[in-house]
Protein backbone atom coordinates (compact mmCIF):
# COMPACT_ATOMS: atom_id res chain seq x y z
CA UNK A 1 0.00 0.00 0.00
CA UNK A 2 0.89 3.41 -1.19
CA UNK A 3 -0.09 6.05 1.84
CA UNK A 4 2.14 9.22 0.88
CA UNK A 5 2.27 11.55 -2.07
CA UNK A 6 -0.34 12.81 -4.67
CA UNK A 7 1.33 10.25 -7.30
CA UNK A 8 -1.79 8.14 -7.42
CA UNK A 9 -4.15 11.33 -8.64
CA UNK A 10 -1.90 10.54 -11.89
CA UNK A 11 -3.27 6.92 -11.97
CA UNK A 12 -6.87 7.72 -10.32
CA UNK A 13 -7.93 11.07 -12.00
CA UNK A 14 -8.29 9.96 -15.91
CA UNK A 15 -10.55 7.19 -15.00
CA UNK A 16 -12.54 8.81 -12.43
CA UNK A 17 -12.84 11.83 -14.37
CA UNK A 18 -14.62 9.99 -17.55
CA UNK A 19 -16.23 8.06 -14.65
CA UNK A 20 -17.79 11.63 -13.02
CA UNK A 21 -18.60 13.00 -16.50
CA UNK A 22 -20.21 9.84 -18.29
CA UNK A 23 -22.13 8.39 -15.35
CA UNK A 24 -22.15 9.38 -11.64
CA UNK A 25 -22.74 12.89 -12.19
CA UNK A 26 -25.22 13.07 -15.09
CA UNK A 27 -26.91 9.91 -13.01
CA UNK A 28 -27.57 12.40 -10.30
CA UNK A 29 -28.50 15.77 -12.36
CA UNK A 30 -30.64 13.43 -14.58
CA UNK A 31 -33.72 13.20 -11.34
CA UNK A 32 -34.01 16.64 -12.43
CA UNK A 33 -35.37 15.46 -15.66
CA UNK A 34 -37.75 13.03 -14.16
CA UNK A 35 -39.72 15.34 -12.07
CA UNK A 36 -40.05 18.06 -14.16
CA UNK A 37 -42.52 18.54 -17.29
CA UNK A 38 -40.42 19.15 -19.92
CA UNK A 39 -42.22 22.47 -21.23
CA UNK A 40 -40.14 25.54 -21.50
CA UNK A 41 -40.60 26.84 -17.32
CA UNK A 42 -39.92 23.08 -16.44
CA UNK A 43 -42.21 23.34 -13.83
CA UNK A 44 -41.89 21.23 -11.19
CA UNK A 45 -44.69 18.10 -10.81
CA UNK A 46 -42.91 15.48 -8.17
CA UNK A 47 -44.23 12.00 -8.92
CA UNK A 48 -46.41 12.55 -11.78
CA UNK A 49 -43.82 11.18 -14.77
CA UNK A 50 -43.16 8.01 -12.36
CA UNK A 51 -47.53 7.92 -12.07
CA UNK A 52 -47.96 8.49 -15.60
CA UNK A 53 -45.22 5.84 -16.39
CA UNK A 54 -46.36 2.98 -14.36
CA UNK A 55 -49.90 3.34 -15.77
CA UNK A 56 -48.07 3.52 -19.61
CA UNK A 57 -49.08 -0.25 -21.26
CA UNK A 58 -45.63 -0.63 -23.44
CA UNK A 59 -43.69 0.94 -19.80
CA UNK A 60 -45.42 -2.26 -17.77
CA UNK A 61 -44.85 -4.77 -20.78
CA UNK A 62 -41.71 -3.96 -21.76
CA UNK A 63 -40.81 -4.43 -17.83
CA UNK A 64 -42.61 -7.64 -17.74
CA UNK A 65 -40.93 -9.14 -20.13
CA UNK A 66 -37.75 -8.50 -19.50
CA UNK A 67 -38.26 -9.98 -16.18
CA UNK A 68 -39.74 -12.83 -17.19
CA UNK A 69 -36.92 -13.41 -19.72
CA UNK A 70 -34.27 -13.13 -17.21
CA UNK A 71 -36.69 -15.13 -14.82
CA UNK A 72 -36.28 -18.12 -17.15
CA UNK A 73 -32.84 -17.56 -18.00
CA UNK A 74 -30.45 -16.64 -15.83
CA UNK A 75 -31.61 -19.89 -13.79
CA UNK A 76 -31.14 -22.22 -16.61
CA UNK A 77 -27.54 -20.57 -17.54
CA UNK A 78 -26.52 -20.85 -14.09
CA UNK A 79 -28.16 -24.77 -13.53
CA UNK A 80 -26.47 -25.89 -16.83
CA UNK A 81 -23.61 -24.27 -16.61
CA UNK A 82 -22.45 -25.52 -13.20
CA UNK A 83 -23.69 -29.40 -13.97
CA UNK A 84 -21.30 -29.19 -17.49
CA UNK A 85 -18.55 -28.00 -15.35
CA UNK A 86 -19.06 -31.03 -12.69
CA UNK A 87 -18.99 -32.79 -15.77
CA UNK A 88 -15.70 -31.43 -17.50
CA UNK A 89 -14.33 -31.52 -13.86
CA UNK A 90 -14.58 -35.19 -13.57
CA UNK A 91 -12.71 -36.32 -17.11
CA UNK A 92 -10.14 -33.77 -16.16
CA UNK A 93 -7.63 -33.11 -17.79
CA UNK A 94 -9.74 -34.23 -20.96
CA UNK A 95 -12.09 -32.08 -21.74
CA UNK A 96 -10.49 -29.62 -23.45
CA UNK A 97 -12.11 -29.58 -26.69
CA UNK A 98 -15.10 -29.36 -25.21
CA UNK A 99 -13.99 -26.68 -23.14
CA UNK A 100 -12.79 -24.52 -25.94
CA UNK A 101 -15.94 -25.43 -28.40
CA UNK A 102 -18.10 -24.05 -25.24
CA UNK A 103 -16.21 -21.00 -24.78
CA UNK A 104 -16.11 -20.09 -28.52
CA UNK A 105 -19.86 -18.63 -28.81
CA UNK A 106 -19.23 -16.09 -26.41
CA UNK A 107 -16.57 -14.04 -28.33
CA UNK A 108 -18.76 -14.69 -31.47
CA UNK A 109 -20.82 -11.58 -32.32
CA UNK A 110 -24.89 -12.64 -32.12
CA UNK A 111 -25.47 -10.69 -35.01
CA UNK A 112 -23.29 -12.72 -37.29
CA UNK A 113 -25.13 -15.80 -36.40
CA UNK A 114 -28.12 -14.60 -36.76
CA UNK A 115 -28.49 -15.87 -40.33
CA UNK A 116 -28.01 -19.52 -39.24
CA UNK A 117 -30.33 -18.94 -36.40
CA UNK A 118 -33.02 -18.07 -38.64
CA UNK A 119 -32.43 -20.88 -41.06
CA UNK A 120 -32.38 -23.76 -37.92
CA UNK A 121 -35.40 -22.43 -36.44
CA UNK A 122 -37.89 -22.32 -40.07
CA UNK A 123 -40.91 -23.44 -39.83
CA UNK A 124 -39.37 -25.80 -42.94
CA UNK A 125 -36.25 -25.52 -41.03
CA UNK A 126 -33.82 -28.32 -39.67
CA UNK A 127 -35.38 -28.30 -36.04
CA UNK A 128 -39.00 -28.53 -37.41
CA UNK A 129 -37.84 -31.20 -39.69
CA UNK A 130 -36.67 -33.33 -36.41
CA UNK A 131 -39.95 -32.59 -34.83
CA UNK A 132 -41.54 -33.97 -38.38
CA UNK A 133 -39.75 -37.40 -38.04
CA UNK A 134 -40.76 -37.76 -34.47
CA UNK A 135 -44.05 -37.14 -35.13
CA UNK A 136 -44.72 -34.34 -33.25
CA UNK A 137 -46.39 -30.58 -34.80
CA UNK A 138 -44.34 -28.35 -36.35
CA UNK A 139 -43.74 -25.06 -34.34
CA UNK A 140 -43.47 -21.56 -35.74
CA UNK A 141 -40.72 -20.61 -33.91
CA UNK A 142 -39.97 -17.35 -35.24
CA UNK A 143 -43.36 -15.54 -34.71
CA UNK A 144 -45.63 -14.87 -31.66
CA UNK A 145 -45.00 -16.18 -28.36
CA UNK A 146 -42.47 -18.95 -29.64
CA UNK A 147 -40.12 -16.75 -30.14
CA UNK A 148 -39.09 -16.61 -26.76
CA UNK A 149 -37.33 -20.00 -27.41
CA UNK A 150 -35.02 -18.94 -30.00
CA UNK A 151 -33.88 -16.30 -28.05
CA UNK A 152 -33.54 -17.60 -24.62
CA UNK A 153 -31.54 -20.60 -26.68
CA UNK A 154 -29.14 -17.89 -28.32
CA UNK A 155 -28.55 -16.80 -25.32
CA UNK A 156 -27.38 -19.62 -23.68
CA UNK A 157 -25.74 -21.20 -26.59
CA UNK A 158 -23.58 -17.32 -25.90
CA UNK A 159 -23.02 -17.45 -22.31
CA UNK A 160 -23.05 -20.82 -21.33
CA UNK A 161 -19.21 -21.57 -21.83
CA UNK A 162 -18.62 -18.45 -20.04
CA UNK A 163 -20.13 -19.30 -17.25
CA UNK A 164 -18.80 -23.22 -17.34
CA UNK A 165 -15.26 -21.59 -17.27
CA UNK A 166 -16.09 -18.90 -14.35
CA UNK A 167 -17.17 -22.63 -12.46
CA UNK A 168 -14.47 -24.68 -13.48
CA UNK A 169 -12.26 -22.75 -12.06
CA UNK A 170 -13.56 -22.60 -8.65
CA UNK A 171 -14.14 -26.58 -9.05
CA UNK A 172 -10.58 -26.93 -9.14
CA UNK A 173 -9.95 -25.84 -5.63
CA UNK A 174 -12.32 -28.60 -4.29
CA UNK A 175 -10.44 -30.78 -2.67
CA UNK A 176 -10.69 -34.32 -4.24
CA UNK A 177 -10.89 -36.39 -0.78
CA UNK A 178 -14.04 -34.81 -0.45
CA UNK A 179 -15.29 -36.54 -3.80
CA UNK A 180 -13.94 -39.28 -1.95
CA UNK A 181 -15.09 -39.11 1.56
CA UNK A 182 -19.12 -38.86 -0.27
CA UNK A 183 -18.20 -42.11 -2.89
CA UNK A 184 -17.51 -43.93 0.08
CA UNK A 185 -20.61 -42.79 2.37
CA UNK A 186 -21.77 -44.04 -1.34
CA UNK A 187 -23.44 -40.74 -2.50
CA UNK A 188 -24.21 -40.46 -5.31
CA UNK A 189 -24.12 -37.35 -8.85
CA UNK A 190 -26.45 -35.39 -7.02
CA UNK A 191 -24.80 -35.28 -3.71
CA UNK A 192 -21.45 -34.28 -4.58
CA UNK A 193 -23.07 -31.64 -6.75
CA UNK A 194 -25.00 -30.02 -4.17
CA UNK A 195 -23.53 -31.24 -0.66
CA UNK A 196 -19.92 -31.59 -1.30
CA UNK A 197 -19.06 -28.80 -4.44
CA UNK A 198 -21.57 -25.75 -3.67
CA UNK A 199 -20.81 -25.46 -0.84
CA UNK A 200 -17.41 -25.31 -0.73
CA UNK A 201 -18.07 -22.37 -4.19
CA UNK A 202 -20.47 -20.71 -3.23
CA UNK A 203 -19.19 -16.97 -3.27
CA UNK A 204 -18.52 -17.87 -6.91
CA UNK A 205 -21.96 -19.86 -7.85
CA UNK A 206 -23.67 -15.99 -6.39
CA UNK A 207 -21.14 -14.58 -8.42
CA UNK A 208 -21.85 -16.63 -11.55
CA UNK A 209 -25.99 -16.31 -11.12
CA UNK A 210 -25.43 -12.14 -10.72
CA UNK A 211 -23.48 -12.20 -13.58
CA UNK A 212 -25.45 -14.41 -15.27
CA UNK A 213 -28.23 -12.14 -14.33
CA UNK A 214 -27.00 -8.90 -15.36
CA UNK A 215 -26.29 -10.77 -19.33
CA UNK A 216 -29.90 -11.19 -18.95
CA UNK A 217 -30.90 -7.67 -19.33
CA UNK A 218 -29.26 -7.52 -22.76
CA UNK A 219 -30.84 -9.99 -23.99
CA UNK A 220 -32.67 -6.86 -26.13
CA UNK A 221 -29.39 -7.88 -28.84
CA UNK A 222 -31.03 -11.35 -29.87
CA UNK A 223 -34.64 -10.16 -29.80
CA UNK A 224 -33.11 -6.23 -31.75
CA UNK A 225 -31.20 -8.73 -34.70
CA UNK A 226 -34.11 -10.83 -34.78
CA UNK A 227 -37.08 -8.71 -34.83
CA UNK A 228 -35.61 -5.09 -35.26
CA UNK A 229 -37.82 -2.32 -32.85
CA UNK A 230 -41.07 -3.47 -33.11
CA UNK A 231 -40.78 -7.14 -32.14
CA UNK A 232 -43.68 -9.23 -31.09
CA UNK A 233 -45.49 -8.15 -28.42
CA UNK A 234 -44.29 -11.25 -26.09
CA UNK A 235 -40.62 -9.90 -26.62
CA UNK A 236 -41.15 -6.60 -26.41
CA UNK A 237 -38.23 -5.52 -23.77
CA UNK A 238 -37.49 -2.47 -21.56
CA UNK A 239 -34.75 -1.09 -24.26
CA UNK A 240 -37.27 -0.91 -27.09
CA UNK A 241 -39.69 0.87 -24.68
CA UNK A 242 -36.83 3.19 -24.06
CA UNK A 243 -35.50 3.80 -27.42
CA UNK A 244 -38.77 4.44 -28.67
CA UNK A 245 -38.98 7.44 -25.77
CA UNK A 246 -35.67 8.14 -26.88
CA UNK A 247 -36.02 9.04 -30.62
CA UNK A 248 -39.70 11.00 -29.44
CA UNK A 249 -37.12 13.04 -27.44
CA UNK A 250 -39.54 12.58 -23.69
CA UNK A 251 -36.71 12.80 -21.45
CA UNK A 252 -39.32 12.31 -18.27
CA UNK A 253 -40.66 9.15 -19.21
CA UNK A 254 -36.88 7.77 -20.48
CA UNK A 255 -35.43 9.35 -17.13
CA UNK A 256 -38.54 8.19 -14.83
CA UNK A 257 -37.75 4.59 -16.51
CA UNK A 258 -34.39 3.88 -15.88
CA UNK A 259 -34.53 5.44 -12.32
CA UNK A 260 -37.77 2.69 -11.39
CA UNK A 261 -35.44 0.15 -13.51
CA UNK A 262 -32.39 1.17 -11.43
CA UNK A 263 -34.43 0.57 -7.84
CA UNK A 264 -35.91 -2.81 -9.16
CA UNK A 265 -31.98 -4.09 -10.16
CA UNK A 266 -30.16 -2.81 -7.02
CA UNK A 267 -33.17 -4.27 -4.50
CA UNK A 268 -33.06 -7.51 -6.08
CA UNK A 269 -29.31 -7.39 -6.13
CA UNK A 270 -29.76 -6.68 -2.87
CA UNK A 271 -31.62 -9.31 -1.96
CA UNK A 272 -29.58 -12.07 -3.74
CA UNK A 273 -26.64 -10.55 -1.27
CA UNK A 274 -28.25 -11.13 1.63
CA UNK A 275 -29.37 -14.17 0.66
CA UNK A 276 -25.88 -15.36 -0.14
CA UNK A 277 -25.02 -14.42 3.38
CA UNK A 278 -27.47 -16.05 5.11
CA UNK A 279 -26.65 -18.99 3.23
CA UNK A 280 -22.78 -19.07 3.81
CA UNK A 281 -23.06 -18.84 7.39
CA UNK B 1 -15.56 -46.50 -13.94
CA UNK B 2 -13.28 -46.65 -16.70
CA UNK B 3 -16.29 -47.09 -18.91
CA UNK B 4 -18.64 -44.43 -17.67
CA UNK B 5 -15.65 -41.75 -18.30
CA UNK B 6 -15.66 -42.91 -21.66
CA UNK B 7 -19.26 -42.61 -22.48
CA UNK B 8 -18.97 -39.09 -20.64
CA UNK B 9 -16.78 -37.77 -22.99
CA UNK B 10 -18.49 -39.20 -25.75
CA UNK B 11 -21.53 -37.31 -25.05
CA UNK B 12 -19.96 -34.02 -24.14
CA UNK B 13 -17.96 -34.70 -27.60
CA UNK B 14 -21.12 -34.14 -29.23
CA UNK B 15 -22.06 -31.46 -27.42
CA UNK B 16 -19.27 -29.56 -28.43
CA UNK B 17 -20.15 -30.44 -32.01
CA UNK B 18 -23.52 -29.41 -31.61
CA UNK B 19 -22.47 -26.02 -30.05
CA UNK B 20 -19.95 -25.80 -33.08
CA UNK B 21 -22.60 -26.73 -35.56
CA UNK B 22 -23.95 -22.91 -35.97
CA UNK B 23 -20.31 -21.49 -36.44
CA UNK B 24 -19.89 -24.31 -38.76
CA UNK B 25 -22.99 -24.08 -40.93
CA UNK B 26 -22.54 -20.29 -41.38
CA UNK B 27 -18.69 -21.00 -42.89
CA UNK B 28 -19.94 -23.72 -44.93
CA UNK B 29 -23.04 -21.73 -46.21
CA UNK B 30 -20.66 -18.85 -47.21
CA UNK B 31 -19.06 -21.04 -49.81
CA UNK B 32 -21.90 -21.55 -51.81
CA UNK B 33 -22.55 -19.70 -55.24
CA UNK B 34 -24.56 -16.13 -54.03
CA UNK B 35 -27.58 -17.66 -56.61
CA UNK B 36 -27.36 -20.99 -54.63
CA UNK B 37 -27.99 -19.02 -51.31
CA UNK B 38 -30.56 -16.57 -52.52
CA UNK B 39 -32.94 -19.50 -54.41
CA UNK B 40 -32.36 -21.00 -50.82
CA UNK B 41 -32.84 -18.14 -48.36
CA UNK B 42 -36.08 -17.78 -50.24
CA UNK B 43 -37.50 -21.19 -49.18
CA UNK B 44 -37.48 -19.64 -45.80
CA UNK B 45 -41.22 -18.46 -44.09
CA UNK B 46 -42.73 -20.84 -46.13
CA UNK B 47 -46.02 -21.88 -44.13
CA UNK B 48 -47.44 -25.38 -46.16
CA UNK B 49 -45.96 -29.12 -45.87
CA UNK B 50 -42.89 -27.86 -47.40
CA UNK B 51 -39.01 -28.05 -45.90
CA UNK B 52 -36.07 -26.36 -46.41
CA UNK B 53 -33.26 -28.58 -47.97
CA UNK B 54 -31.19 -29.61 -45.40
CA UNK B 55 -27.99 -28.09 -47.01
CA UNK B 56 -24.92 -29.34 -45.45
CA UNK B 57 -22.41 -28.65 -47.91
CA UNK B 58 -22.22 -26.49 -51.26
CA UNK B 59 -23.65 -27.79 -54.74
CA UNK B 60 -20.53 -26.10 -56.25
CA UNK B 61 -17.58 -24.35 -54.00
CA UNK B 62 -17.75 -21.07 -54.97
CA UNK B 63 -15.65 -18.15 -52.92
CA UNK B 64 -18.09 -15.81 -55.34
CA UNK B 65 -19.72 -14.50 -52.38
CA UNK B 66 -16.23 -13.05 -50.41
CA UNK B 67 -15.67 -11.37 -54.00
CA UNK B 68 -18.76 -9.71 -54.00
CA UNK B 69 -18.45 -8.18 -50.24
CA UNK B 70 -14.64 -7.60 -50.76
CA UNK B 71 -13.93 -6.43 -54.48
CA UNK B 72 -17.17 -5.91 -56.22
CA UNK B 73 -19.88 -4.35 -53.95
CA UNK B 74 -18.03 -2.23 -50.51
CA UNK B 75 -20.62 -1.05 -49.50
CA UNK B 76 -20.35 -3.58 -46.37
CA UNK B 77 -17.04 -3.06 -45.72
CA UNK B 78 -17.56 0.59 -45.01
CA UNK B 79 -19.62 -0.78 -41.74
CA UNK B 80 -16.77 -3.35 -41.60
CA UNK B 81 -14.46 0.08 -40.99
CA UNK B 82 -16.47 1.40 -38.61
CA UNK B 83 -16.62 -1.83 -36.71
CA UNK B 84 -12.93 -1.68 -36.55
CA UNK B 85 -12.62 1.81 -35.78
CA UNK B 86 -14.86 1.62 -32.83
CA UNK B 87 -13.21 -1.84 -31.28
CA UNK B 88 -9.52 -0.40 -31.57
CA UNK B 89 -9.59 3.17 -30.42
CA UNK B 90 -12.04 1.55 -27.62
CA UNK B 91 -9.70 -1.48 -26.84
CA UNK B 92 -6.61 0.90 -26.89
CA UNK B 93 -8.01 3.60 -24.44
CA UNK B 94 -9.05 0.73 -22.10
CA UNK B 95 -5.76 -0.75 -21.60
CA UNK B 96 -4.47 2.62 -20.86
CA UNK B 97 -7.24 3.82 -18.34
CA UNK B 98 -8.31 1.14 -17.26
CA UNK B 99 -5.55 -0.98 -15.63
CA UNK B 100 -4.49 2.81 -14.05
CA UNK B 101 -7.56 3.51 -12.00
CA UNK B 102 -7.52 -0.28 -10.90
CA UNK B 103 -3.94 0.40 -9.84
CA UNK B 104 -4.68 3.58 -8.20
CA UNK B 105 -8.04 1.63 -6.65
CA UNK B 106 -5.81 -1.26 -5.40
CA UNK B 107 -2.39 -0.34 -4.25
CA UNK B 108 -3.14 3.37 -2.87
CA UNK B 109 -4.76 4.25 0.55
CA UNK B 110 -6.49 7.68 0.09
CA UNK B 111 -9.78 9.33 1.37
CA UNK B 112 -12.61 8.40 -0.76
CA UNK B 113 -11.05 4.90 -2.55
CA UNK B 114 -13.91 2.60 -1.12
CA UNK B 115 -16.76 5.08 -2.31
CA UNK B 116 -15.33 5.09 -5.91
CA UNK B 117 -15.10 1.36 -5.24
CA UNK B 118 -18.22 1.04 -3.85
CA UNK B 119 -19.63 3.34 -6.90
CA UNK B 120 -17.90 0.92 -9.22
CA UNK B 121 -19.61 -2.41 -8.11
CA UNK B 122 -22.73 -0.05 -8.62
CA UNK B 123 -22.16 0.91 -11.85
CA UNK B 124 -21.56 -2.58 -12.74
CA UNK B 125 -24.89 -4.43 -11.30
CA UNK B 126 -26.75 -1.36 -13.56
CA UNK B 127 -28.18 -3.02 -16.29
CA UNK B 128 -27.18 -0.76 -19.86
CA UNK B 129 -31.17 0.61 -20.16
CA UNK B 130 -30.25 2.65 -16.87
CA UNK B 131 -26.74 3.72 -17.35
CA UNK B 132 -27.69 4.52 -21.08
CA UNK B 133 -29.48 7.35 -19.77
CA UNK B 134 -27.17 9.59 -18.17
CA UNK B 135 -24.52 8.77 -21.06
CA UNK B 136 -26.74 10.42 -23.25
CA UNK B 137 -27.50 13.52 -21.15
CA UNK B 138 -23.75 14.26 -21.14
CA UNK B 139 -23.43 13.17 -24.59
CA UNK B 140 -26.17 15.77 -25.15
CA UNK B 141 -24.73 18.48 -23.17
CA UNK B 142 -20.91 17.99 -24.67
CA UNK B 143 -22.75 17.88 -28.51
CA UNK B 144 -21.09 14.77 -29.15
CA UNK B 145 -24.37 12.62 -30.24
CA UNK B 146 -24.25 11.05 -33.49
CA UNK B 147 -20.55 11.38 -33.48
CA UNK B 148 -18.10 8.83 -33.37
CA UNK B 149 -17.27 10.07 -29.49
CA UNK B 150 -20.39 8.54 -28.52
CA UNK B 151 -19.54 5.10 -28.95
CA UNK B 152 -15.92 5.26 -27.65
CA UNK B 153 -15.47 7.73 -24.81
CA UNK B 154 -18.41 6.18 -22.47
CA UNK B 155 -17.25 2.49 -22.66
CA UNK B 156 -13.34 3.52 -21.85
CA UNK B 157 -14.46 3.15 -18.36
CA UNK B 158 -16.28 -0.30 -18.82
CA UNK B 159 -17.27 -0.87 -14.88
CA UNK B 160 -16.76 -4.53 -15.15
CA UNK B 161 -13.02 -4.48 -16.38
CA UNK B 162 -12.33 -2.13 -13.40
CA UNK B 163 -13.53 -4.67 -10.90
CA UNK B 164 -11.98 -7.41 -12.58
CA UNK B 165 -8.34 -5.78 -12.92
CA UNK B 166 -8.89 -4.36 -9.10
CA UNK B 167 -9.53 -8.10 -7.65
CA UNK B 168 -6.66 -9.46 -9.69
CA UNK B 169 -4.11 -6.44 -8.48
CA UNK B 170 -5.48 -6.93 -4.88
CA UNK B 171 -4.49 -10.52 -4.80
CA UNK B 172 -0.72 -9.48 -5.46
CA UNK B 173 1.31 -10.46 -2.19
CA UNK B 174 2.25 -6.91 -0.68
CA UNK B 175 5.90 -8.27 -0.31
CA UNK B 176 6.49 -7.69 -4.02
CA UNK B 177 6.10 -4.11 -3.68
CA UNK B 178 8.12 -3.62 -0.37
CA UNK B 179 11.12 -5.14 -2.10
CA UNK B 180 10.85 -3.32 -4.97
CA UNK B 181 10.15 0.06 -2.47
CA UNK B 182 13.09 -1.03 -0.49
CA UNK B 183 15.34 -0.94 -3.96
CA UNK B 184 14.14 2.90 -4.11
CA UNK B 185 11.03 2.41 -6.59
CA UNK B 186 8.43 4.87 -6.69
CA UNK B 187 4.70 3.56 -7.27
CA UNK B 188 5.18 4.41 -10.68
CA UNK B 189 7.88 2.10 -11.62
CA UNK B 190 6.13 -0.44 -9.59
CA UNK B 191 2.79 -0.34 -11.50
CA UNK B 192 5.18 -0.76 -14.79
CA UNK B 193 7.20 -3.26 -13.21
CA UNK B 194 4.77 -5.43 -10.80
CA UNK B 195 1.36 -4.33 -11.33
CA UNK B 196 1.04 -4.72 -14.63
CA UNK B 197 3.27 -7.73 -15.87
CA UNK B 198 1.46 -10.03 -12.99
CA UNK B 199 -1.37 -8.66 -14.21
CA UNK B 200 -1.27 -9.76 -17.77
CA UNK B 201 -3.05 -12.83 -17.85
CA UNK B 202 -6.11 -10.83 -16.46
CA UNK B 203 -5.29 -8.21 -18.78
CA UNK B 204 -5.48 -10.37 -21.58
CA UNK B 205 -8.95 -11.91 -20.37
CA UNK B 206 -10.21 -8.22 -20.58
CA UNK B 207 -9.10 -7.93 -23.67
CA UNK B 208 -10.75 -10.49 -25.11
CA UNK B 209 -13.98 -10.10 -23.31
CA UNK B 210 -14.09 -5.93 -23.82
CA UNK B 211 -13.38 -7.01 -27.51
CA UNK B 212 -16.46 -9.48 -27.79
CA UNK B 213 -18.33 -6.78 -25.86
CA UNK B 214 -17.41 -4.04 -28.82
CA UNK B 215 -17.53 -5.93 -31.59
CA UNK B 216 -20.99 -7.19 -30.52
CA UNK B 217 -22.80 -3.85 -29.50
CA UNK B 218 -25.72 -3.41 -30.75
CA UNK B 219 -27.45 -0.96 -28.17
CA UNK B 220 -25.22 1.63 -27.94
CA UNK B 221 -25.43 2.87 -31.64
CA UNK B 222 -29.13 2.27 -31.95
CA UNK B 223 -29.10 4.96 -29.51
CA UNK B 224 -26.15 6.64 -29.26
CA UNK B 225 -26.08 7.69 -33.34
CA UNK B 226 -29.55 7.77 -34.09
CA UNK B 227 -29.67 9.97 -37.35
CA UNK B 228 -25.93 8.93 -38.50
CA UNK B 229 -26.60 5.33 -39.83
CA UNK B 230 -23.44 5.44 -41.76
CA UNK B 231 -21.26 5.56 -38.99
CA UNK B 232 -22.69 2.45 -37.74
CA UNK B 233 -21.25 -1.05 -36.97
CA UNK B 234 -21.49 -3.71 -39.17
CA UNK B 235 -23.14 -5.66 -36.42
CA UNK B 236 -25.92 -3.45 -36.01
CA UNK B 237 -26.46 -4.02 -39.97
CA UNK B 238 -26.93 -7.62 -40.20
CA UNK B 239 -30.50 -7.50 -39.38
CA UNK B 240 -31.15 -5.60 -42.28
CA UNK B 241 -29.07 -8.33 -44.47
CA UNK B 242 -31.20 -10.68 -43.50
CA UNK B 243 -34.63 -9.29 -44.45
CA UNK B 244 -34.16 -9.82 -48.30
CA UNK B 245 -31.54 -12.02 -49.11
CA UNK B 246 -28.74 -10.49 -51.16
CA UNK B 247 -26.42 -14.08 -51.73
CA UNK B 248 -23.86 -12.56 -50.01
CA UNK B 249 -24.84 -12.16 -46.35
CA UNK B 250 -22.99 -15.72 -45.23
CA UNK B 251 -19.60 -14.59 -46.29
CA UNK B 252 -20.04 -11.24 -44.46
CA UNK B 253 -21.15 -13.27 -42.01
CA UNK B 254 -17.88 -15.23 -41.58
CA UNK B 255 -15.43 -12.18 -42.22
CA UNK B 256 -17.14 -10.86 -39.06
CA UNK B 257 -16.90 -13.78 -36.85
CA UNK B 258 -13.34 -13.80 -38.22
CA UNK B 259 -11.17 -11.85 -36.08
CA UNK B 260 -13.27 -13.23 -33.04
CA UNK B 261 -12.08 -16.59 -33.94
CA UNK B 262 -8.51 -14.85 -34.41
CA UNK B 263 -8.96 -12.78 -30.84
CA UNK B 264 -10.41 -16.41 -28.99
CA UNK B 265 -7.57 -18.28 -30.35
CA UNK B 266 -4.67 -16.10 -29.27
CA UNK B 267 -6.00 -15.00 -25.54
CA UNK B 268 -7.75 -18.62 -24.91
CA UNK B 269 -5.26 -19.72 -22.21
CA UNK B 270 -5.36 -16.06 -20.39
CA UNK B 271 -9.25 -16.01 -20.05
CA UNK B 272 -8.96 -19.10 -18.69
CA UNK B 273 -6.00 -18.54 -15.85
CA UNK B 274 -7.42 -14.65 -15.58
CA UNK B 275 -10.65 -16.22 -14.47
CA UNK B 276 -9.12 -18.97 -12.64
CA UNK B 277 -6.70 -16.24 -10.99
CA UNK B 278 -9.66 -13.79 -9.79
CA UNK B 279 -10.80 -15.51 -6.60
CA UNK B 280 -13.56 -13.39 -6.85
CA UNK B 281 -14.94 -12.09 -3.56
Amino acid sequence: MFRKGRVFLLFLLPGLLLLLIFYVIPLFSGIFYSVTDGSKANAFVGLKNYESLWQNKMFQLGLKNTLELSVISAPILWVASFFLALLLQSISPRGGFFRSSALLPYLAPSSAMLLVWLVLFDYGGPLNRVADALGLQRVMWLESDALRVPIIVMFIWKNLGFCMVIFLAALQTVPQSLYEYATLEGGGFFVKAFRVALPHILPTAFLVFVLAWINTFKIFKEVYIIAGSYPDRSVYTLQHYMNNMFSRLDYQMVTAAAYSFAVIVLVLFAMLFLLQRRAAQ
Amino acid sequence: MKKRHILLRLILTLLALLILLPLVLTAVYSFCAPTEIKAFMQTRNQYGTALMELKLRPNLFSLDQYWRVLIQDTSLLRYYFNSIGYTAATLLGQIVIIPMLAYALSRFEFRGRDVISFAVIVLLLLPFQVTMVPTVLTLRRLGLMDTMWAIILPSLTSPFYVFLLRQSMLGIPGELFEAAQIDGAGPARCYVHIALPVSRAMIGAAVALSFADCWNMVEQPLVFLPNRTDLHPLSVVFNQLSQESTGVEFAGAVLYLLPALLIYLFFQDDIMTGIALSEMK
